[in-house]
């Protein structure tokens, strides 16, 4: 049997899905030699690669770089999924969408700056004008919501998706 | 006065009252509803007053309601003791002296008559006014009233509404008295059940079953209340009913409280109805006096009494319980039903709440009984509606119809059809709770049952026509929009569900939207309607469901395509000339840039937009000019002449070298991608001229021996001088297009060879097959089809027409025919089935036509071709007369018995072209119905990969434009396919140039010079001269520059 | 005496007294038809719409909270339509304002939160509109944040029936819609305010919340006030 390519990363969030990945512990045991890790905080690859089975995705679309990023994952994979809050909802980093872009970084970089008052132009990159989810910029294929979504949800979703099934996650799966 | 309390009583009122409305001196009334006054009924009626005054004249002069004829207001009646009435129509202050001047010479105005009525029906009683003015058609004879039935309406406007003596004269309150002396309250509620009255607010439920709940209810009191919170945009039905005859109102609550057992009446009506509502508590007034409301109705013991409650104008108030929390100084919201308000009602006590036109068809029903009532209407729906009929119709106004008319009636017969001219596209039932109607279910009849089926409603009467100028999406927008407004926020789908609908139909006009909207619209609108609390909520999606449903496409476009048909979505178009060109050229710019002298800027614009702008500067049927907004301060820019002068100056003169040279140089670089491009029509040479541009290499496979199509083969040298098209093929010739001529596909070439050898494939090989109508005659030599004949006189073959031919037909064929004839010696006549004004024919090619001699038999029919000797002696005609009309809005024409015969020697059948359907089935891609071939709307792709297909092949025979707007896409498409990016508007340049607003001086339209009918029509010379180039300038300076928009309106999406 | 009738609720045939709702008489039949604005011991408000049944012969949906059950009458709790309705009418609320449960208070106690899990709502397809809403900390116990109500009406219907106050109430309308304490002034403002704190209990969100309480520490307890409204109804 080939092996599933599997990506994971994060967009705008605090990486707590990520811990909670983790912390499938000993499971992981079980899942690693179904699955090729291609992507991720813990794989040394620069460039989210091509032809990626299931990638998986933690936080909200909030700047110029998450929108190019989330988009070239959405090419790149067969199935994306939404993985906690953030990228489902928006969540703490939508807090922000009723209040104007301009406001928050005039609050954060000229009133609340000691020094070095002024609004960044450079290597940070753009804000939308709201921090979204997921499936408001590209096509989602699961949402499991959650935060953090608990790591036998987790689990319970990447083998669900390696042995072939969408999985059912009523009464299980709930926001916050 | 007295009050009445028996018949010698009623008798005194009525001798009274009739005296009043037929006078023994002559009698004014001026119609001064609210329509009527905001009009200037007014400032008529007090120059009537102080004329009369001044003059010392023996006349009646009153006020009276509206007649309903909101169109030709302001209304004035006139009579003559013991002659008809006369309806006057746009009566203005300056026609009153001679009114007045004419009533004293004993005659009435008679160039200012609408109608006349010799006896009316007042259901009540009949009225005879007298007989006369032959001259001045019945008022039921114009078609604005004919097929009108009126019940709800039958006092409005003859009667003085101030007036409880008239409203007596007419038979007013005999139907109380009638209930009161011989029935009992059962008995008259069996008649009202019997009569199959319905709720007119809209419902539809069962008055008489509505107000047996309430009779049977016990309680020390009981509520009647008259809902006349008119709130639909557009509906102002209720308001004219009780502003034009209050008592009808008055009386038939007064029945119904007999029936019921109510005590108490209340009319909740809105406080933006100031003059319904004086007239009202005037009317309540007098009804008190006259013993018709209060303690002791004539006499009878009965007691009741209304109230007159002022409602603040929120639209959920019509819904009955938040009405009922209006009334009782809570805020206007809905509650759950049961109980219902006959259980528990106002302050608790058993209720009914009934519409203003439920209660105006009481009297009527008592008075003529119930099996009258019923004989009206169809079936379940009984009787009349008033239906306030507005928006792109001649005829607007109220008009009150038997239920089940057809709803074709009210656009074409009763409205007149569409205001200008175009087609009707929609017709909207009901108010913002209502649906939109396509055409081609105009034959539904209007009743509660089949408009539900359609998913609109009867609603309160609403009736608003649309034409193409109406975005259907803007329309669903405006409407939502209108009762995300009035919701009430109490129940989640209507409060957050349509507002949630509204944001995403605004981002759809915005060109904002997501394919996914469609399908959430569509859940979103079904979850609001099965799950709202009440009415407003339950039937709010009805504009959006309709016209998701019957006008799907335009959804799409507006998603898909970024385009808005009607040009009303701002942000999806440039200006309505843009909007309108099938090449969507941008034609302020070019205006602009001619009329600021830099012709070659000017050139390069239009020939990047437009790859044959000196062909279709002379012949295309310029759609722009219907939609130009210049035309409603004086005519339409001429932005055809200008673009052709434009192309002339470059194309024709010495400058042509260099601007080849310059538009050569914009090609790409080579893709390496090879494209086959089938039939050199215009379709096909617009497409070879960007898909070069854009770096392939193109080859072009056509049938004939040269390129054009039939800008070569079917225009007449006349219209489009070949040396023009030829200059226009030069140019693509010049960006390497390479052509192979006399190459027909499917026999010299196989689509298998154009796969194997090519990247992608365009066929356009447009429609060459003509239509044949099948006459007895038409094998006679002298018979001809149009195309073959005009491509034999463009090739230079000899014709031998005779003396005379007859033309067949009402398009641009028959029009080009017919000239053609008459340059080779010959006279024409042209046939054509129905009037002129439906010919599809270009209007200035008709004109020019008729100049030259061209005679015209309309309402004529082809019936056989009579021959001797094999030869074409002449042709029988039957005379066709206008039927019903047909989705085209158009009326049908309808053979007669009258046959006549029209001698000739020749027949030229110009009745249409069509594609080659062997073609078409030989080549095994898929078909739509008619045999066109069928390809994506958006992409153009056929059913076969790599193969787009675009122009008449496509739409059946169109024209010029259209068919170069297919090769623009095509273009488009095809290199997105072998690019894999969006390239196209890269190649095309960018100006920048004065966004100045024009401060415009009223100014004609310059046209091009025709050349003198005698001259021109002896030879093939062109017959319309290009402008002067100071003339151009002139009329591109004429442009309101409608592509300027104010900063910043525009607003991006969240991304 | 009202009488007993039969009704079949999901094919199960049910006692029920006459005059009872289907709410009531599925609820004592141990089925649970969802509802964020029905609470027992205050009048119905009919508003939320996620109670809508079917009922045999009729063609619309009927909320359970109002109608009664009549004899005979088959109801449907539960079908591919109630389910779809209802699950996008719990979307709208999520989109309607500013619902962050990892941050809120009732996180875990919450009854929108709840049924969003039961019926399977993992996410919104709608865009949430993220209004700018205030949040009411005037008084000196509890709070009021708008970005949590769902304007179920629960805290306007207990406050005027059982405590007999009527501080609150809805004021604006459609989307516009606010829960207002008395003509809408600061909640601490309020003359008319016990402090009683029911309006507190019956939240079904975190929407009016008791101070002092961090992320997921706000229980409630509507039962009490049922218990006080049938206390109240044997008195009188």
């Amino acid at each position: 049997m080939t092996k599933a390519r599997l990506a994971t990363t994060w967009l705008d969030g605090c990486s707590g899905c990520h811990m909670s990945l983790l912390d499938i512990d000993e499971a992981l045991v079980a899942v690693a030699p179904l699955i090729d890790l291609v992507y991720g905080p813990l794989v040394d690859a620069q460039e989210f690669p091509q032809d990626v089975d299931v990638a998986i995705v933690e936080g909200a679309v909030s700047n110029q770089d998450d929108l190019e990023k989330i988009r070239l994952i959405r090419r790149n994979s067969h199935i994306l999924v939404a993985l906690g809050d953030c990228a489902v909802t928006g969540n703490v980093p939508a807090m922000r969408n009723p209040i104007a872009v301009k406001t928050i970084l005039e609050r954060v970089y000229v009133e609340g700056a000691d020094t070095g008052k002024g609004i960044p132009t450079e290597v940070v990159p753009a804000l939308l004008k709201q921090a979204l989810p997921l499936h408001d910029v590209v096509k989602v294929d699961l949402h499991l919501p959650g935060c953090p979504p608990s790591a036998r949800l987790i689990l319970f979703v990447i083998k669900e998706l390696l042995e072939g099934r969408v999985p059912d996650l009523k009464s299980s799966a709930r926001f916050g | 006065m007295t009050a009445i309390r028996d018949l010698a009583g009623f008798n005194a009122v009525h001798g009274a009252g009739l005296a009043k409305l037929m006078p023994p001196r002559p009698r004014i009334a001026v119609g001064m509803g609210t329509c009527g006054s905001g009009n200037g009924a007014e400032a008529v009626m007090h120059a009537f007053a102080e004329a009369i005054g001044q003059r010392g004249l023996d006349i009646d002069l009153v006020r009276t309601g509206c007649f309903g004829f909101c169109a030709e207001e302001p209304l004035v009646n006139v009579r003559l003791p013991g002659q008809p009435l006369v309806i006057l129509h746009r009566v203005r202050v300056n026609h009153v002296e001679r009114i007045l001047d004419d009533l004293a010479a004993k005659t009435v105005t008679a160039n200012l008559a609408l109608c006349r009525i010799e006896k009316w029906n007042h259901l009540t009683s009949h009225v005879h006014y007298g007989n006369g003015f032959p001259e001045i058609p019945l008022w039921n004879e114009i078609p604005f009233f004919k097929g009108q039935k009126k019940i709800v309406l039958r006092n409005a406007g003859l009667i003085n509404p101030d007036d409880i003596e008239e409203y007596v004269a007419v038979g007013g309150y005999q139907a109380l008295y009638k209930v009161l002396i011989d029935g009992t309250p059962e008995a008259a509620n069996e008649q009202i059940k019997e009569s199959g009255l319905r709720g007119r607010g809209g419902a539809g439920y069962s008055t008489g079953l509505k107000w047996e709940f309430l009779r049977k209810a016990q309680a020390e009191r009981k509520f009647l209340i008259c809902n006349a919170d008119e709130g639909d945009p557009g509906a102002y039905m209720n308001r004219n009913e009780i502003e034009s005859d209050p008592h009808a109102l008055i009386e038939g609550m007064a029945i119904g409280a007999y029936i019921t057992g109510a005590t108490d009446g209340v009319i909740y009506i809105r406080a933006e109805y100031p003059l319904a509502v004086h007239q009202l508590n005037h009317a309540i007034a007098q009804a008190r006096d006259y013993g018709l409301l209060g303690k002791d109705i004539l006499g009878r013991g009965f007691a009741f009494d209304i109230d007159v409650v002022e409602g603040a104008g929120a639209f959920v108030c019509g819904e009955e319980t938040a009405l009922i929390a209006s009334l009782e100084g809570r805020a206007g919201r809905p509650r759950p039903r049961p109980p219902f308000p006959a259980q528990k009602g106002l302050w608790g006590y058993p209720t009914n709440i009934n519409n203003v036109e439920t209660w105006f068809n009481i009297a009527p029903i008592i008075a003529c009984g119930p099996a009258w009532f019923a004989e009206t209407g169809n079936g379940a729906s009984a009787g009349t509606k008033v239906f306030s009929l507005v928006g792109k119709i001649r005829n607007t106004g109220l008009v009150e119809m038997p239920l089940g008319t057809p709803l074709g009636s009210f656009v074409h017969a009763v409205g007149g059809g569409s205001l200008n001219g175009q087609p009707v596209k929609a017709v909207q039932t009901g108010g913002p709770s209502g649906g939109c109607i396509p055409p081609d279910l105009f034959e539904t009849p209007v009743d509660y049952e089949s408009l539900g089926r359609l998913g609109a409603i009867m609603g309160s009467g609403g009736m608003v026509v649309m034409d193409e100028d109406n975005c259907m999406v803007d329309v669903a927008r405006y409407f939502i929009q209108f009762t995300r407004s009035e919701s009430c926020g109490k129940c989640t789908p209507c409060r957050v569900g349509l507002d949630k609908a509204l944001r995403i139909l605004t981002r759809i006009t915005k060109g904002q939207g997501r394919e996914e909207d469609l399908a959430d619209l569509d859940e979103l609108g079904r979850m609001i309607k099965e799950t709202s609390l009440c009415g407003l909520g339950q039937t709010a999606p009805n504009s959006l469901l309709t016209t998701l449903r019957h006008f799907h496409d335009e959804f799409e476009d507006h998603i898909r395509a970024k385009r808005c048909r009607a040009g009303t979505c701002q942000d999806l178009a440039l200006s309505p000339c843009e909007n309108s060109c099938p090449l969507h050229m941008n034609i302020p710019r070019f205006l602009q840039l001619y009329k600021e002298g830099r012709l070659d800027d000017a050139f390069l614009s239009v020939i990047m937009d437009n790859p044959l702008p000196a062909s279709t500067g002379r012949v295309c049927q310029h759609p722009c000019d219907n939609r130009c907004r210049r035309a409603t301060l004086d005519e339409a820019v001429n932005m055809r002449e200008v673009h052709r002068i434009i192309a002339d100056r470059v194309l024709l003169t010495d400058a042509f070298d260099g601007v080849a040279a310059r538009i050569a140089a914009r090609r790409l670089p080579s893709s390496g991608r090879k494209v086959a491009v089938v039939g050199a029509g215009p379709a096909g040479l617009t497409a070879a001229f960007y898909l070069s541009l854009l770096g392939h290499e193109v080859t072009v496979f056509e049938a004939h021996a040269e390129p054009g199509g039939m800008l070569r083969y079917a225009l007449p040298e006349y219209r489009l001088p070949k040396a023009v098209l030829d200059r226009e093929i030069e140019i693509i010739r010049r960006l390497g297009v390479k052509f192979v001529f006399n190459a027909l596909v499917g026999e010299d070439v196989s689509l298998n060879e154009l796969d194997a050898g090519f990247d992608a494939v365009f066929l356009s090989i447009g429609t060459w097959k003509e239509s044949w109508v099948y006459l007895p005659g038409t094998e006679l030599a002298g018979v001809r089809p149009a195309l073959p004949f005009l491509e034999g006189v463009a090739t230079g073959e000899a014709m031998h027409l005779g003396h005379h031919v007859a033309v067949i037909g009402g398009g641009n064929a028959a029009i080009d025919s017919a000239r053609t004839a008459i340059r080779l010696g010959a006279t024409a006549t042209v046939i054509y089935r129905r009037e002129r004004k439906d010919m599809p024919a270009i209007e200035e090619e008709v004109e020019a036509a008729e100049q030259e001699g061209v005679r015209f038999q309309f309402l004529a029919a082809p019936h056989r071709i009579v021959g001797e000797h094999g030869e074409v002696k002449g042709i029988e005609v039957v005379k066709t007369r206008l039927g019903e009309f047909d989705t085209s809005g158009r009326r049908r024409p309808i053979p007669t018995d009258e046959v006549r015969m029209i001698r000739c020697s020749s027949v030229i059948l110009a009745v249409g072209e069509a594609v080659d359907r062997d073609f078409c089935r030989a080549s095994g891609l898929s078909l739509k119905e008619g045999g066109m071939l069928d390809v994506n709307r958006y992409t153009l792709e056929t059913s076969r990969e790599k193969f787009y297909a675009g122009g008449d092949l496509v739409t059946g025979a169109s024209n010029i434009s259209n068919a170069m707007g297919y090769g623009k896409e095509a273009a488009r498409h095809i290199d997105g396919r072998l690019s894999g990016g969006e390239r196209f508007d890269d190649i095309l340049p960018q100006f920048s140039y004065d966004h100045a607003t024009p401060d415009p001086d009223p100014c004609r339209r310059h046209r091009g010079r025709d050349l003198p009918a005698q001259t021109r029509a002896r030879t093939f010379t062109e017959a319309v001269q290009t402008l002067l180039p100071e003339e151009a300038a002139h009329e591109a300076a004429r442009c309101l520059r409608c592509d300027i928009r104010e900063n910043s309106s525009h607003t991006d999406s969240h991304i | 005496m009202p009488s007993q009738i039969t009704v079949r609720i999901d094919g199960v045939l049910c006692t029920a007294t006459e005059g009872q709702t289907i709410f009531e008489v599925a609820e004592a039949n141990g089925k649970v038809i969802p509802s964020l604005c029905h609470m027992e011991g205050v009048s119905p408000a009919g508003s939320c719409r996620l109670c809508l049944v079917e009922v045999a012969g009729v063609d619309r949906l009927l909320p359970a909270c109002t109608t009664p059950a009549q004899r005979g009458m088959a109801v449907t709790t539960t079908s591919d339509r109630l389910v779809r309705h209802r699950r996008l009418a719990l979307e709208l609320m999520f989109v309607e304002r500013n619902h962050v449960c990892a941050v809120c208070v009732s996180n875990g106690h919450c009854e929108l939160q709840a049924l969003a899990m039961s019926l399977g709502v993992t996410y919104v397809r709608y865009p949430y509109n993220s209004p700018r809403l205030p949040v009411d900390v005037s008084h000196p116990r509890f709070v009021l944040d708008h970005n949590r109500c769902i304007l179920c009406s629960r805290c306007v219907r207990v406050c005027d029936e059982i405590e007999g106050a009527h501080v609150w109430d809805i004021g604006g309308r459609g989307i516009g819609s606010r829960v207002v304490a008395e003509l809408d002034q600061p909640w601490g403002d309020s003359q008319a305010c016990t402090s009683c704190g029911k309006c507190v209990q019956v939240c079904p969100t975190g929407a009016l919340v008791e101070k002092g309480y961090g992320v997921e520490e706000m229980t409630r307890s509507n039962s009490a006030v049922a218990r006080l409204a049938m206390k109240k109804g044997a008195a009188s």
